[in-house]
């Protein structure tokens, strides 16, 4: 099994549900291994529906988002799909003013998340 | 505490690791005087993109170049001079990083959040030397 020591990776249904261990997601090292094990979950058997629980960061640098949008765009070239949930209202801002909502598909909270993938 | 000043006025290497630790520095003294937690999310995101950038896109995180920081904060009213050492930048030759084809390159995304954080963003005529400024 795949060690990570960045994210923390649960299965619900059929959705590999992620939490990042990070409340502030800033340091550079730690967002490349970030990025490292999410482009990871694009590659394994079940990574195709991915919802990334946000609920505990309270804060990510531009650098991070980066990463997200990568795995976005890795997944959906895939023909899988990201979900995004439990954003505080200070993180989905940053969503807002940098107009990533279109990009992102950002619910509520994880069971509306993990209904929204059918 | 609502008279309570505070600043800095410091040369760091160009490295990652030390310029984690001065945002961090920075965001905890802020707090210390009076700064909430909801305001200090937008600064802190402002000083992230200003310092990181330029020890990563300034100085090329070269271990003979030094980033300049100056802080000056009180409870009203936060400013922050970063100067690099590198050959500067244009601003406003920054992609759109709302564009679908700009979206993984990330530049123009930092640039995009001190904006809408800041009261004011300036840059010397250089391109090496960020002034911003928040009142409250």
């Amino acid at each position: 099994m795949t060690e990570f020591h960045c994210i923390k990776l649960s299965r619900k249904n059929d959705v590999s549900v992620v939490r990042l261990i990070d409340d502030r997601v800033m340091d550079s090292e730690r967002i490349a291994v970030m990025g490292k094990e999410l482009m990871s979950l694009t590659e394994s058997e079940n990574g195709h529906r991915v919802l990334l629980n946000l609920g505990n960061v309270r804060f990510l640098s531009s650098a991070a988002i980066n990463k997200l949008i990568v795995l976005e765009k890795r997944l959906g070239a895939a023909g899988g799909y990201l979900k995004l949930s439990n954003l505080s209202p200070e993180v989905e801002e940053v969503f807002n003013i940098t107009q990533l909502d279109s990009v992102f598909d950002i619910c509520d909270d994880e069971d509306q998340a993990i209904a929204a993938f059918g | 505490m609502g008279s309570e000043t505070w600043g800095l006025d410091q040369y760091i290497a160009s490295d990652m690791r030390v310029g984690n630790a001065m945002v961090m520095q920075i965001v905890e003294n802020l707090q210390r005087i009076g700064w909430g937690e909801s305001e200090l999310f937008g600064v802190h995101m402002a000083l992230e993109e200003a310092i990181i950038n330029a020890i990563k896109h300034g100085n090329k995180e070269s271990a003979n170049k030094e980033v300049h920081v100056c802080v000056e904060a009180s409870l009203h009213s936060f400013f922050l001079r970063v100067t690099d050492q590198g050959d500067g930048f244009d601003p406003s030759a920054v992609p759109d990083c709302t564009l679908d084809e700009n979206l993984e390159l990330g530049s123009g995304r930092g640039l995009m959040l001190m904006n809408h954080y800041m009261d004011m963003v300036q840059y010397n005529e250089q391109g090496n030397s960020l002034e911003i400024r928040k009142s409250r």
